[in-house]
């Protein structure tokens, strides 16, 4: 998909629709992946992998939708993922859930550089500011530091 | 698979998730502000990028006041990554640093909380009116410009979050 993805400076609906179709993967994945989160939470501490799960699935909802109204495809859900490191206790299910956020971070952040439309960059500010938000609980809870990212979605 | 990798679809079709890091390589490479490559900017991008500059340097110096007023804070990690964001968007918009230096009238009042106020609270307020004037700005722009904003205004909600 990165293929699809010109970036030769020029900037259309193409680009932008290019890389909403990123975020949507992006957006499956993390749907996918919180439910490992969840499964590796404590039941009494499974409240912010919950929200959080909603949160993807509802802006996933939200970009697939929009991607019809453009007679584009919807970036499919992958029958299966694979995780990057084993999940086997909370603080590998926050480290997981900051891997998620900051998955989608990237695309977002890829999308407003895309973007043409002002509407779409201000969907995308403001999912990547919700994600960064989600993200800094995750690193807290994962005892990472610093908790927070000086640039969240853009190359270290 | 490296710790740091995120989850990747398994089998073939691994490829089409990575989508995501991918393009962004693709931003660092092709995209940075000024690049041959990059977009031609208006003048009125530009000047709405200058006026971004000033709202961090705001954010810089509220950072400061905050650790005058509350040294037990221990703002210097948060501190310094608004300073780096400074430098990037200083960086972007070679405008906001050539311009003449402004007049004594003319230079805004420092940020500072009020005598007695809550510290965290004033400075929790700091970044969020920030957050959101550089998200704001960020719908106007375009590119790897608006792509930066974005990722400073989602930075410091993150530094708001961290400070509740």
């Amino acid at each position: 998909m990165a293929d699809d993805v010109a970036d030769d400076g020029v900037r259309d609906e193409g680009t932008e629709t290019a890389a909403l179709r990123a975020v949507v993967a992006a957006e499956h994945a993390a749907v996918w992946g919180y439910g490992t989160v969840g499964a590796a939470l404590p039941e009494d501490a499974r409240g912010p992998a919950a929200a959080a799960d909603t949160a993807h699935r509802d802006v996933r909802d939200r970009l697939v939708a929009l991607l019809a109204e453009r007679g584009a495809d919807p970036v499919p859900r992958e029958p299966g993922y694979a995780l990057p490191f084993p999940v086997l206790s909370a603080v590998d299910a926050a480290t997981l859930a900051v891997v998620l956020e900051e998955g989608v971070s990237a695309a977002w952040v890829r999308l407003l550089d895309q973007s043409v439309q002002p509407p779409v960059r201000e969907l995308a500010v403001a999912e990547l500011g919700a994600a960064e938000v989600r993200a800094v609980g995750w690193r807290s809870a994962a005892g990472r530091t610093p908790v927070t990212d000086p640039l969240p979605g853009l190359p270290g | 698979m490296a710790p740091t990798s995120a989850p990747v679809p398994a089998g073939p079709s691994r490829r089409a998730f990575l989508a995501a890091s991918a393009g962004l390589a693709l931003l660092a490479a092709g995209c940075t502000a000024g690049s041959p490559g990059a977009p031609a900017v208006s003048t009125e991008e530009a000047d709405r990028l200058a006026g971004q500059v000033a709202v961090q340097e705001a954010v810089v110096a509220a950072y400061a006041a905050a650790t005058t007023a509350d040294p037990a804070l221990a703002l210097s990690d948060l501190a310094a990554q608004a300073a780096g964001q400074l430098d990037r968007l200083r960086a972007a918009a070679p405008s906001a640093t050539s311009a003449p230096a402004p007049s004594a009238a003319s230079v805004p009042v420092p940020p500072a909380p009020p005598p007695g106020a809550d510290v965290r609270g004033w400075l929790r307020g700091q970044l969020a009116g920030a957050a959101a004037a550089h998200a704001q700005a960020c719908t106007g722009q375009s590119g790897a410009r608006a792509a930066l904003l974005g990722s400073v205004a989602a930075s410091l909600r993150g530094h708001e979050a961290a400070l509740a």
